[in-house]
């Protein structure tokens, strides 16, 4: 039978149940702009009845939960995304500053070949001419310079690049430390059915940060999450974190090892991914192909040198300093000082141009790497600038993706000011009317004990 | 249907690229080049750089070619000092011809051969910055020196060399003579004519003044036949320049299709961008405000 206790009671549940409500409420307008916040939802259920003479009582509401809306499928997705559009972005960023390098049509070592080979030309107008003569040695100067401030640039952009590798590297190992920590508790709360919440968001927000450091493999099991490398390397299992070491290789760049095995090429996406593309694959290809250039070259114009005669009717002695290999182009210099050994001439008389034949020949015959200088250096400067196209291109791509299922996440997760403001105005007439329950229950009481004090003895 | 309520990121990143679009735009009007780094558009950016070359070598051609013009031209002027030399000398050689003149009048006149001799030699060797123009490619000493134990009563210390120079892609030219051939040539040789009549006014032999006079009257004509090569390359140096100031204009043009800009295109683009902008702009500005919030009291 009911009561007015049981009255009582089921209002004052009700008060609980909606100041519930109201925290939720408050709790998700307060984090409405906090990264990887997914809004709370309060479930509310009716309390179990209780029967009596066949007739069932309902027992009121309880909050039985609260629930964070999210979306594991599209974080899984979004992470993916990240660790593409960080990678991109990485690369884009470290191919910007070396397409810089070749920017000025007009300037650097192209620049250089044809002003090198103009001041040979205009030698062949008076063979003899010390100024001309000088401006040859200036010119390949110039050209040498060039060669050396391309290459060393190059350089300084692979070892800042590694820099931000061991950068990369230590933050990864704070994230699947901290993570190793969340997983724990995160997995215990799953196995008894309690909805992660708060820490489950931010573990998903530690996910995603370190998605956008290298690509992240996620496995659910009976004890949290499993992280791996894309090929596999744990990084975190249950509890334990498996941190990446750093060791100093032999060609004076970070490589990368997991628990003793060297996996520095096998790491993909995120930034570490897009730094250790570029570091890795991109300059040393350019590198190769500017010391290609400048050991072909400074051979073809030695040879050429030493087919004709200088001003003093000598043999001519090499123009440049014999250079090869790795650092070729670094190394480069002009090793005469003395202009009149230029050999102009054919015949070893001081007026003799025939030998500049030979030396402006350079210009336009092909270096053993297929292409003349000029072109050989254009070529590296297109691919250069593929790289950073195709680099762009796929930034602003993976950022429109990523956008929409940030979109996408949002309209699962994301906290909406009108509902909640909807909700507050619900949750607090609720409220109201339960402690109205409480105020009419008192005001019933109260005339249950006034029903006694109203009756007094008859005189 | 629920939407992401969180709208401000997409509105920024919409902004972001309209404002680096614009910024394109801009960069592109104040370079007027479409073309500003190699990612730009690889392909065009590495034409670009053959044809800044190519330029720049086109320029140099034009370089060699006033050098040249001004070596040639000395070369040519001199030589036609040459033959108004030797046309005196053949006067003088007629005037020794003619009977009725006493031996000290011979003297004089083998003197006055001597002097235009001399001039001879000295305008065989004319020099052009330094450089002897009749020596062949030894140019560094003079070619021609006064040597009468030879019986061309010069001594050559030249050689037979020729240098050509590259006035084009591909196209060179020869730029000289030597001296012997010019001034020593087996078809008539100006030395040896003029040493000869020197020797025949001395001696006052009629007929041998005569034939010595014939000789440089033939080593004239030689001279004159070696002399169209110098004016023949000069007028090729000035047609090969207006080809080389034709071939700046089209390579000027060849750059601006590939890296320049469309002024019109790009200003109107620029315009369409700012509008776009602001539209985003207004758009932001109305929508952030408003929720259920602004209408509670």
């Amino acid at each position: 039978m009911g009561s007015l206790s049981s009255s009582m009671w089921i209002a004052a549940q009700a008060l609980d149940a909606d100041q519930g409500a109201l925290d939720v409420t408050s709790n998700n307008i307060a984090n409405q702009n906090t990264p990887g916040y997914s809004r709370e939802v309060a479930i509310f259920a009716e309390a179990a009845p209780t029967e009596e003479n066949n007739v069932t009582y309902g027992n009121g509401v309880v909050l039985q939960q609260i629930q964070s809306i999210t979306d594991q499928v599209l974080q899984i997705q979004i992470a993916d995304q990240n660790q593409q559009q960080s990678s991109a972005q990485a690369q884009y960023n470290a191919l910007q500053q070396v397409q810089t390098l070749f920017s000025n049509p007009t300037q650097g070592i192209g620049a250089d070949f044809t002003a090198f080979f103009n001041s040979i030309s205009q030698l062949s107008t008076d063979p003899a001419s010390m100024p001309d003569r000088q401006a040859v040695l200036a010119a390949a100067q110039n050209l040498a310079g060039d060669f050396n401030s391309t290459e060393q640039n190059l350089d300084s952009i692979q070892s800042s690049l590694n820099q931000s590798v061991t950068q990369n590297v230590t933050q990864i190992n704070t994230l699947t430390q901290q993570i190793a920590q969340l997983n724990v508790q995160v997995g215990q709360m799953q196995k008894l059915g309690q909805d992660p919440g708060s820490l489950g968001d931010q573990e998903t927000q530690l996910i995603q940060q370190l998605s956008q450091l290298t690509n992240v493999n996620q496995i659910q099991t009976e004890n949290g999450l499993t992280l791996t490398t894309g090929n596999g390397t744990p990084l975190v299992v249950g509890g334990q974190s498996f941190a990446l070491q750093t060791t100093s290789g032999p060609n004076g760049m970070t490589d990368i090892s997991s628990q003793g095995q060297d996996i520095t090429s096998s790491l993909q996406g995120g930034q570490l991914g897009g730094n250790l593309q570029i570091r890795d694959t991109a300059i040393p290809s350019m590198l190769s192909q500017l010391d290609n250039l400048a050991s072909q070259f400074s051979a073809s114009m030695n040879a050429a040198q030493a087919s004709g005669y200088d001003l003093n009717g000598k043999a001519g002695q090499p123009l440049f300093s014999d250079t090869s290999g790795p650092g070729a182009a670094s190394n480069l210099t002009v090793a005469i000082t003395d202009p009149s050994l230029i050999a102009a001439s054919s015949d070893g008389t001081s007026g003799s141009n025939g030998n500049v034949a030979n030396l402006m020949a350079v210009q336009s015959q092909a270096l053993p790497s297929g292409e003349d200088p000029l072109d050989t250096y254009s070529s590296l400067v297109s691919q250069t600038g593929n790289l950073t196209d195709q680099a762009q291109a796929e930034v602003t791509a993976s950022t429109a993706s990523l956008n929409q299922l940030n979109d996408q996440l949002g309209s699962v997760s994301g906290v909406n000011l009108d509902e909640e403001t909807t909700n507050l105005m619900n949750y607090q007439r609720a409220y109201e009317a339960a402690a109205r329950v409480v105020s009419t229950v008192d005001e019933l009481t109260q005339s249950v004990l006034d029903m006694g004090s109203g009756v007094t003895a008859a005189p | 249907m629920r939407v992401n309520p969180n709208f401000t990121p997409d509105i920024l990143t919409d902004l972001f690229q309209q404002q680096a679009q614009e910024q394109t735009y801009i960069e592109e009007l104040s370079t007027g080049q479409s073309v500003n780094q190699p990612s730009d558009n690889p392909a065009a950016f590495a034409a670009d750089v053959e044809n800044q070359s190519l330029q720049s070598q086109t320029d140099q051609y034009l370089q060699n070619t006033s050098n040249l013009e001004g070596t040639l031209q000395t070369a040519d002027s001199a030589l036609s000092s040459v033959v108004t030399s030797l046309n005196q000398a053949i006067s003088l050689g007629v005037q020794g011809g003619s009977s009725n003149l006493s031996s000290s009048d011979l003297q004089a006149l083998a003197q006055q051969v001597q002097s235009i001799q001399g001039q001879v030699v000295q305008l065989a060797n004319t020099s052009y910055e330094g450089s002897y123009l009749f020596g062949g490619t030894s140019t560094g000493s003079a070619p021609f020196a006064l040597d009468s134990t030879q019986p061309s009563g010069v001594q050559y210390n030249g050689n037979t060399g020729v240098n050509n120079v590259e006035i084009a892609q591909g196209t060179s030219i020869q730029v000289n003579v030597p001296g012997s051939q010019i001034f020593q040539g087996t078809g008539g040789s100006v030395m040896g004519s003029l040493q000869q009549l020197v020797t025949a006014l001395q001696s006052g032999n009629t007929t041998s003044i005569g034939t010595a006079t014939t000789q440089v009257s033939n080593a004239l004509n030689y001279l004159s036949q070696q002399r169209v090569f110098y004016g023949s390359a000069i007028s090729q140096l000035d047609s090969n320049q207006s080809d080389l100031q034709q071939d700046q204009v089209n390579l000027q043009t060849q750059e601006n299709t590939l890296v320049g800009a469309n002024m019109a295109t790009v200003a109107t683009d620029l315009s369409q961008a700012q509008t776009a902008q602001s539209a985003t702009l207004a758009a932001l500005a109305q929508i952030i405000p408003q929720n259920l919030l602004s209408y509670l009291k």
